[in-house]
């Protein structure tokens, strides 16, 4: 009885692992044209994030994911951004040029964007801007229901090993900025609000994003 | 009345215009407001001369005065440098201040001969009333007291601000030789030539133009004398000397001057370009972004052009045909740099005295001067409020249209971020490798470590303490980074740099 009851239980897993699998499908988001023009040359180093090879591989995600911070609410630390809109953090907007990116004041500031309700959310994908070689530091981006972020919080990426925002010592690596973006596995975190964090970059002190993109299904 | 050449010696006041406009009578007075002037320039230039970052240019020049401070020659290359009159100002200044080494060198110490260089621009406008009249002078001084261009690359470590003062005092003494026949206006007109000569490779540019603009002016009725056979020959006697010592370095390398000569293939090369090509126009909107003030100059250049036609008064004329050669060269050069604009700033600015000095002369008592003198003092409290942004507010910011490929204020984390790691890792002195295809201005900030190798990419730089490496060059030493963390330090916009530190251990 036991071993029937045992097969019962693995060929039941093995099912649903096929059928969740059948649900996968690449995350296709439209890239930007790409501006900078000494594109950097592909690095292979050890605790360095390479620049992609030409194209991302596929990232799975659940059938029916969606983008959904597009044209969703964008609140921020700074109530003046020095340029631009934060609007223009979710516009879908995601080329390089002057006009398309929102710039923050110096120090650690933060973009947050309201989903509208609650979503199980599996990738972000950041591009602070991508027409110079440049890295932001401190990056962390969070997850969260409650829309100040004081409780619930759900950290899904934190390159700040040195805890300079206080928010913990993150182990994510530094990357180059690229019109590739960033992509960040939310692991199917659920929550009504992202919360991307940094504290200027190579270049200056100064904060940017061209585009966040929130992909996830609403919560059942 | 401001250009008479017949009131050479001591310009005769204005006695129409109101006390608003009133000219100091005498020599003493003259120079008593330009001396006022070089020191509002002074006191300009010299507040936070050390904040801004090293440019890599600076930090090249900061190294050659290093190597002179170390007891090393200077010796002239006419494949990258230019002349050594920079130099020359600047190690005695840093010695004074206390510097022995290149390790005691600091922005402060090095951007002083440049800060001082242009505020005594501002002075020698004193001695060019005689050629250029007291309002033309006194506005392109106040000018050069305030205006961004100015101002900015006088606290800048590079030959440019040098450069201009000394243009200035050719063309001053120059066109006083001409004038007097002064043995002693001759050699200085041979000492300024020579200064310009060690300076830049650019003064073949301003030989031609003034060259240019002396011929028509000559040729314009009524024409002067030639100048005797002695002037020419003391000015040729102390060019020559002059010259000689500064590309010889005081006779220790005859080789400098058969160099000199050996520049000019390599000046052709980079007039082509090399990654700095822009616009033709870009020099105009770089200097007067409003145009107010290129309007105010074609008063100028108006009054200056009449004047030398009609009445005989040909300074404004030579200035007029020089201006127009300069403009047009530059422009028409593709490389071209902020600084250089630098070159224009000074007849525009002195057009500009002349176009006022008209409109002075045309308002005369007339109630609009009030307007006038409104509507000047609003455009000087414009260019003073871009002189704060752009010299002080924003001095390395990509956005600052004079901070040209500039080293970001990130690299100013990188040698106390150093000095931290060693001390944690209980390294007295550490080994840095460098590697990357143009480390400048690396070697400026990593100047107090005394153990620093630099590297081109794929070559093995050996084993180090810390690591710093182009983002390209960092694959080929693999093995060398495994087991460290990377840490990202911004160069210049585009240029970033990764030092690879050991993993410190938890406290």
């Amino acid at each position: 009885m036991k071993k029937v009851a045992g097969s019962l239980f693995l060929f039941s897993l093995l099912a649903a692992g096929v059928v969740l699998a059948d649900d996968m499908v690449p995350l296709k988001t439209v890239l930007p044209k790409p501006v900078f023009v000494g594109t950097p040359v592909p690095i292979n180093v050890p605790k360095l994030e390479p620049p992609l090879k030409g194209k991302r591989p596929d990232f799975m995600v659940p059938a029916g994911t969606t983008n959904l911070a597009l044209k969703k609410i964008v609140t921020s630390s700074t109530a003046e951004p020095i340029n631009g809109t934060l609007d223009l953090v979710t516009d879908g907007d995601k080329a390089g040029d002057e006009g398309s990116y929102v710039e923050l004041k110096p120090g650690k500031q933060w973009v947050q964007i309201d989903l509208g309700q609650e979503a199980n959310i599996y990738a972000l994908f950041v591009w602070h801007f991508h027409s110079q070689e440049r890295v932001y530091f401190d990056v962390v981006a969070q997850i969260s229901d409650d829309p100040a972020f004081g409780s619930g919080v759900t950290t899904v990426y934190n390159n700040d090993a040195a805890n300079e925002l206080g928010l913990g010592a993150g182990r994510d690596l530094d990357y180059i900025e690229s019109f590739q973006g960033k992509l960040v596995d939310a692991k199917g975190v659920k929550g009504r609000y992202v919360r991307l964090y940094s504290k200027g970059n190579t270049t200056d002190k100064l904060n940017h994003y061209i585009e966040v993109e929130v992909w996830g299904k609403p919560a059942k | 009345m401001q250009h008479n050449e017949a009131n050479f010696r001591r310009p005769a006041p204005e006695r129409n215009i109101s006390s608003l406009f009133r000219l100091p009578s005498s020599v003493v007075g003259r120079w008593a407001v330009f001396f006022v002037l070089a020191l509002l320039a002074l006191a300009v230039r010299l507040p936070r001369l050390g904040e801004r970052p090293m440019h890599t240019d600076e930090s090249v020049n900061a190294y050659l005065i290093g190597e002179i401070l170390g007891g090393e020659n200077y010796h002239y290359d006419p494949r990258d440098r230019h002349g050594p009159v920079l130099y020359l100002l600047a190690e005695p200044l840093a010695r004074i201040c206390g510097a022995r080494t290149f390790a005691d060198l600091t922005e402060s110490e090095l951007r002083l001969t440049p800060v001082i260089v242009g505020s005594a621009t501002v002075l020698l406008f004193g001695a060019g009333v005689e050629m250029f009249g007291f309002i033309p002078c006194f506005i392109a001084a106040l000018l050069f007291v305030i205006a961004p261009l100015p101002v900015y690359y006088s606290r800048y470590f590079i030959h440019e601000t040098v450069f201009v003062a000394v243009t200035l005092g050719l063309m001053i003494f120059g066109w006083r030789a001409l004038k007097t026949n002064s043995l002693l206006s001759a050699a200085a007109t041979g000492l300024f030539a020579a200064l310009l000569v060690g300076c830049k490779e650019t003064f073949v540019i301003h030989f031609f133009a003034l060259g240019l603009g002396m011929a028509v002016v000559w040729f314009i009725p009524p024409r002067g004398k030639w100048p005797s056979l002695k002037a020419i020959l003391v000015a040729l006697g102390v060019f020559a000397v002059t010259a000689i010592v500064l590309f010889t370095w005081f006779g220790k390398n005859w080789s400098g001057l058969a160099d000199l000569f050996r520049a000019a293939p390599n000046m052709a090369a980079r007039a082509a370009g090399e990654g700095h090509q822009k616009s033709f126009a870009y020099y105009f909107g770089l200097m007067d972004p409003t145009f107010l003030l290129f309007l105010l100059a074609a008063v100028g250049v108006y009054s200056a052009i009449r004047d030398g036609l009609s009445r005989g008064r040909k300074a404004g004329l030579l200035l007029a045909i020089y201006a127009l050669a300069i403009f047009l060269i530059y422009s028409a050069i593709p490389y071209k740099t902020p600084w250089l604009a630098l070159n224009l700033w000074l007849p525009l600015s002195l057009f500009c005295g002349m176009g006022m000095a008209r409109i002075c002369s045309l308002l005369k008592n007339s109630p609009s001067r009030w307007i006038a003198a409104l509507a000047a003092g609003f455009l000087l409290a414009l260019i003073g409020r871009q002189t704060v942004s752009v010299a002080f507010e924003h001095p390395a910011d990509q956005k600052n249209p004079l901070a040209y490929a500039h080293t970001v204020e990130d690299v100013l984390r990188l040698p106390p971020r150093l000095d931290q790691l060693a001390k944690e890792q209980n390294l007295s002195s550490p080994l840095i490798a460098v590697v990357a295809a143009d480390a400048w201005p690396l070697p400026w900030y990593l100047r107090k470590f005394k153990r620093v190798g630099f590297w081109q990419p794929g070559q093995d730089p050996g084993e180090a303490d810390f690591y710093l490496t182009s983002p390209t060059a960092a694959e080929p030493l693999g093995d060398k980074l495994k087991d460290r963390r990377p840490q990202f330090f911004g160069v210049r916009p585009e240029v970033i740099i990764i030092l690879w530190s050991r993993e410190t251990p938890a406290p």
